[in-house]
């Protein structure tokens, strides 16, 4: 039958060629957009994972609520109490309660690549003239190395120049344009309480994403000491085996202690859920096209099975049975599915690799060569070829049905 | 062997139109039977019962010793391809094929398509189409494509061939060469042959004449 079928499809040329290119249109869009799409994705989870820690340990900031110290003032003595002035302030901690007990925990759990705690404090710098505040990180450096990837994106100096404390500091590519300062020039770093602290920059960095590039390192103990919180740290950050699991992971610590745990996903909601807008955008635009194109075999079927009535008829005089017509006219959307999805996916393999290895964008250290990054996984050319069959095939059930049903006694009474 | 058909009625639709009236008759291996009567008077639908293309409404047909509609899907189609040939009052040639396919068309149920090549391309040579079996069917003429259908009805062998006013579309010449050969089959290769004719000339040809008026059998001989 499926020698039938093909003579069927050739003899009808130009309905085959327009119900295949529905199919190949369908198949390289979706292989093209899931690429571009997925690409994205996937290299903004890099970032996220790489950039920053995948989980961290943060202390706990929470506020006054409004009748919260109703007790501590007056006991249980009046039914309501009127504040003339709301008491308001955070409470909670501005560091990790137990950071050794941490520690131990972190460095015992075999899912934990590395962890690096940090000080960080909100600080004025000053530059001759120029004010500008920033955020100053004080790390261990060779824990943070392991942790995010900000000490492999130097301009200049090395990362670990901040090991030996000293008052040394490495600023961010944006920061220092913004302080306009120099490498090896003197910067008055205030934390708001204490006397200003100088600071030599030893290093500068650029990681393309400017929030990063707003922050400034320095060595943990300096920062501690001139924040005056000796031995404190505000957070711990954590570097997982497998980052897909850094969620997970988060909730069942938050439950060991009183300290916020955020992994990479929680932080970052606002960008996920433009990668799940972007799928549903994805799966409606495959979907319509690919709706268009098993219309149109739908159509182009019909059509044919009510053609060709009369073969059907001396088809089954012939001793083919009801299964064989069925066959006869499925194949055919089948085998345009079929040849529509293979050119598909080739010709959106190649539109990927052309969209590879074109340079649109900045270059910037997470992307050194500009290049759009286009996924190649081979999960989306079995979900293209799914859909692409999947659609044909439904779209022929109905005419090939309809054809399986037809007797040949009700064609040859009616003289055809 | 042979085909026996007792006590066959046949009606249609609601109220019931009784358009096959208690008919009993046998048709014996090599016999040639041309069934004749008015038009409307239910030979289609006869032959149509008689050769398992149709049921009836009551009444059983037996071919070779089985009854019809005993049979399983699957016994019945191979039994069509094997054992039975039609031809119809038109050619029914499917038109993306070439003669020599159209006529092996048959052969490919059960894979049989090389193993029949050379019988179909004698039955074509046989029937005056030797020159013109890669030809398409729209490049023939309606004798010439009745003619193929006789191969292709033929091509498997068959025990019987039934034939519904093979004649019937065409014009005397042709006609009677479709005739011709359709005599010479039932007398060289012993096909029992059941035809469906209007034309009195051709059924004294045959063998036996059914006689059928009103869905019933007036004469029989
Ligand atoms: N499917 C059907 N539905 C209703 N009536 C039918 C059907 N098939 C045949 N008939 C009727 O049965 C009668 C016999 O038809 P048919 O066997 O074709 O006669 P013939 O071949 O002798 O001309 C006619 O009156 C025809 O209208
Ligand atoms: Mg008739």
């Amino acid at each position: 039958m499926i020698f039938l079928a093909i003579q069927y499809l050739l003899e009808r040329r130009r309905q085959t060629i327009l119900t295949l290119l529905g199919v190949f249109f369908g198949t390289v869009a979706y292989v093209a957009v899931s690429g571009f799409f997925l690409g994205f994705q996937g290299y903004m989870v890099q970032q996220l994972v790489n950039n920053q820690a995948q989980i961290h340990i943060q202390a706990r900031e929470d506020f006054v609520t409004d009748h919260q110290l109703d007790n501590d003032f007056y006991g249980t003595k009046y039914a309501h109490i009127f504040w003339s002035s709301q008491p308001a302030r955070a409470v909670g901690y501005l560091e990790v309660q137990d950071p050794q007990a941490w520690y131990a925990r972190l460095a015992s759990d075999p899912r934990v690549v590395a962890y690096a705690p940090i000080m960080s404090a909100p600080v004025i710098m000053t530059l001759a003239s120029i004010v500008q505040s920033a955020n100053l990180i004080g790390c261990d450096p060779e824990l943070e190395s392991k942790v995010i990837s900000v000490p492999y994106f130097m301009v200049e100096g090395s990362f670990q120049d901040i090991a030996a404390g000293g008052n040394r500091i490495i600023l961010g590519e944006e920061l220092m344009k913004r302080l306009g300062a120099g490498m090896n020039q003197v910067i008055n770093v205030s934390v708001g309480k204490g006397a200003p602290a100088p600071f030599r920059v030893v290093g500068h960095f650029f990681s393309g994403s400017r929030g990063l590039d707003l922050q400034a390192y320095g060595n943990l103990g300096d920062v501690q000491r001139i924040n005056l919180t000796p031995n404190r740290v505000s957070e711990i950050g954590v570097r997982l085996k497998d980052y897909s699991q850094a969620n997970a992971i988060a909730t069942s610590w938050g439950k060991l202690a009183p300290e916020l745990i955020e992994s990479w996903d929680m932080q970052n909601l606002n960008i996920l859920s433009v990668f799940a807008i972007q799928t549903v955008l994805r799966f409606s635009m495959i979907f319509t096209v690919l709706i268009v194109a098993g219309f149109g075999i739908y159509n182009i079927l019909n059509m044919t099975v009510s053609q060709k009535r009369q073969d059907i008829a001396i088809l089954r005089s012939m001793g083919y049975d009801t299964f064989d017509i069925v066959m006869l006219f499925f194949s055919q959307g089948l085998i345009v599915g079929i040849v529509g999805a293979i050119l598909g996916l080739i010709v959106g393999y190649l539109t990927c690799l052309y969209l590879q290895s074109v340079s649109f964008m900045n270059v910037t250290p997470t992307n050194p060569t500009g290049h759009l990054h286009i996924s190649l996984s081979y999960s989306i050319y079995i979900q293209a070829t799914f859909m692409s069959i999947f659609s044909a095939s439904l779209a022929s059930i109905l005419p090939a049905r309809a054809a399986g049903k037809l007797t040949p006694i009700e064609v040859i009474r009616q003289g055809g | 062997m042979s085909i026996i058909a007792t006590n066959i009625n046949k009606s249609f639709g609601d109220p019931p139109v009784h358009v096959l009236k208690d008919i009993s008759l046998e048709i014996k291996d090599g016999e040639f039977v041309a069934l004749t009567g008015r038009s409307g008077s239910g030979k289609s639908t006869l032959m149509y019962i008689l050769s398992s293309l149709d049921n009836p409404s009551t009444g059983t047909v037996e071919i070779s010793g089985k009854d019809i509609a005993k049979l399983s899907e699957e016994e019945i189609h191979r039994f069509r391809n094997e054992e039975l040939g039609f031809v119809f009052q038109a050619a029914y040639m499917i038109a993306e094929l070439s003669v020599i396919d159209n006529v092996l068309m048959p052969t490919m149920k059960f894979d049989q398509k090389e193993k029949r090549r050379s019988s179909a391309e004698h039955l074509l040579d046989e029937f005056g189409l030797k020159d013109k079996m890669k030809r398409f069917p729209r490049q023939l003429s309606g004798g010439e494509q009745q003619r193929v259908a006789i191969a292709r009805a033929l091509v498997m062998d068959p025990k019987y061939l039934f034939a519904d006013e093979p004649t019937g579309a065409l014009d005397t010449e042709s006609g009677d060469v479709v005739m011709n050969i359709i005599k010479e089959i039932n007398a060289k290769s012993k096909t029992t042959v059941l035809m469906v004719t209007h034309d009195p000339d051709f059924a004294r040809e045959a063998g036996r004449e059914i006689h059928l008026a009103d869905g019933a059998i007036i004469s029989n001989g």
